[in-house]
């Protein structure tokens, strides 16, 4: 007997779980914190959301819905339309291309690479914003400031997607 | 066992180049509308209020939890210090009183003067207040999304404001929503005066927390603690406008601390001072009108 509609409609929600957590936490980066300096080094949510879900379920993210969320991300931001896009876009395409390297690793080395890789991400999204913005670059401290706050947020957001994704996907 | 593996393996090889096509196509999009978002503006901007307004009602429930434990926090600290605070606000009461009564003599001496020289009143401001449901940007752009649009009568170009001074202007107005450019962005330029003197100069952000001033005439004129207000030049601000205080002299280098602290903004007061502004959609009229 084929599953009933419900299971089908419970099935097809939980399939679009990887891209709602991706949606909130890049609306979450926006929310105000009330916390004073924080502003200015707003952790990249949406980055992180994207290299977890496609490290650990690839199926369910794709290239056309990362490039939607990214779009969203620079419309509201008030950044250069395209920017977000692209590093989040690359970021997927990097883990596609290693999913070997990032099977079953410790938690430590997927860490490190996302380090590595919001690294790059930061400095490619520095340059496209300060190349298609009339008054050029954003200091590069506080491109950096907002890098270090990306990795050491990234264990606490794991933390919460890994929660989600074996309490949602767990009877898949 | 080949039978059954060759369609799957051409399948996977079929899939990966079509993922590998999409990929490509995307990249070259990004760049293709970051191209754009460089040559027209106008239809960047159409997109940006667009989707903000479809999503701001999303941000307002989003922005509710941290609106409520900051107060929360607040309570409490102000808990701790009320009996303190008490004191403190009976002495500035009755400090307040005596200035009433001379704002009050003030004002009907200046009233009867105004009517001796049958003065035309300047046109008042008139604000809207609203709330600030995001915080946008992080690193690489300053602006907040308010919960007051057109349909409010907010207008692109007027000027954002809370009681300690300027938050910003309004960059793009929707219905029910709109974006402002705070004074720290790096597309903020503000013409301003410093401190005593009025030395005149360009306020500059750059997306730090402290913008710049630029093109002060007298460099050595500027020494920390100097008051920045706007001057009114180019009509994008009324002149006298507090702004901040110059923290940093160093090698040419001035630092502005905004008196606005844009983490604790939670309400903002959006002014219409009746100015035509440099942001303003329409270019301002070839000849000056007469004044009615």
């Amino acid at each position: 007997m084929g599953p009933t509609f419900l299971q089908r409609v419970d099935l097809g929600a939980r399939r679009l779980m990887p891209f709602g957590i991706t949606l909130t936490l890049m609306l979450f980066a926006m929310t105000p914190t009330y916390i004073t300096g924080l502003s200015h080094i707003t952790p990249m949510y949406a980055f992180m959301a994207v290299y977890f879900w496609s490290i650990y379920r690839p199926d369910l993210l794709g290239y056309g819905t990362v490039f939607f969320i990214g779009i969203l991300e620079d419309l509201l931001a008030g950044t250069p339309v395209g920017s977000s896009a692209l590093i989040l876009l690359i970021c997927q395409r990097a883990v596609f291309s290693q999913q070997k390297f990032f099977n079953s690793r410790p938690f430590g080395l997927i860490w490190a690479a996302f380090a590595l890789l919001a690294l790059g991400a930061s400095l490619l999204r520095w340059v496209c914003v300060g190349l298609a913005g009339p008054w050029g670059f954003t200091p590069f401290s506080t491109m950096i400031a907002g890098y270090l706050m990306t990795v050491a947020v990234y264990p606490i957001a794991a933390w919460v997607m890994a929660k989600a994704q074996m309490k949602l996907l767990a009877t898949q | 066992m080949r039978q059954t593996t060759g369609p799957i393996s051409r399948f996977g090889t079929l899939k990966s180049l079509l993922q590998r096509f999409a990929f490509l196509s995307l990249i070259g999009i990004t760049f293709a509308l970051m191209l754009i978002g460089k040559a027209d503006t106008v239809l960047v901007d159409r997109a940006r209020v667009a989707v903000t307004d479809a999503v701001t009602p999303i941000l307002r429930v989003m922005s509710e939890p941290a609106g409520l434990i900051a107060n929360f926090i607040n309570n409490i600290h102000e808990l701790a210090a009320i009996r303190e605070e008490n004191a403190q606000l009976r002495e500035a009461n009755a400090r307040l009183l005596q200035w009433q009564a001379a704002a009050q003599r003030l004002e009907s001496d200046n009233q009867s003067l105004r009517n001796l020289l049958s003065l035309v009143p300047e046109p008042s401001a008139t604000f809207v207040t609203a709330r600030v449901v995001a915080d946008t940007g992080g690193a690489f752009a300053q602006s907040i999304i308010i919960t007051a649009g057109t349909q409010s009568g907010v207008r692109k170009g007027q000027v954002v404001m809370t009681g300690e001074g300027v938050v910003g202007r309004v960059m793009q107005a929707g219905l029910y929503s709109s974006r402002v450019l705070l004074i720290t962005d790096i597309n903020s330029r503000i013409p301003v005066l410093v401190g005593d003197a009025g030395n005149r100069a360009i306020m500059a952000g750059d997306n730090s927390m402290r913008p710049r001033l630029r093109y002060l005439g007298n460099r050595t004129a500027a020494v920390a603690g100097d008051k920045v207000v706007t001057s009114g030049d180019a009509e994008a601000f009324p002149p006298g406008l507090p702004i901040g205080q110059v923290t940093r002299v160093d090698d040419g280098v001035v630092e502005v601390e905004p008196f606005v602290v844009r983490d604790k903004l939670q309400h903002v007061r959006v002014v219409d001072f009746g100015l035509a502004g440099i942001l303003a959609d329409q270019p301002p009229p070839a000849t000056p009108q007469a004044k009615k």
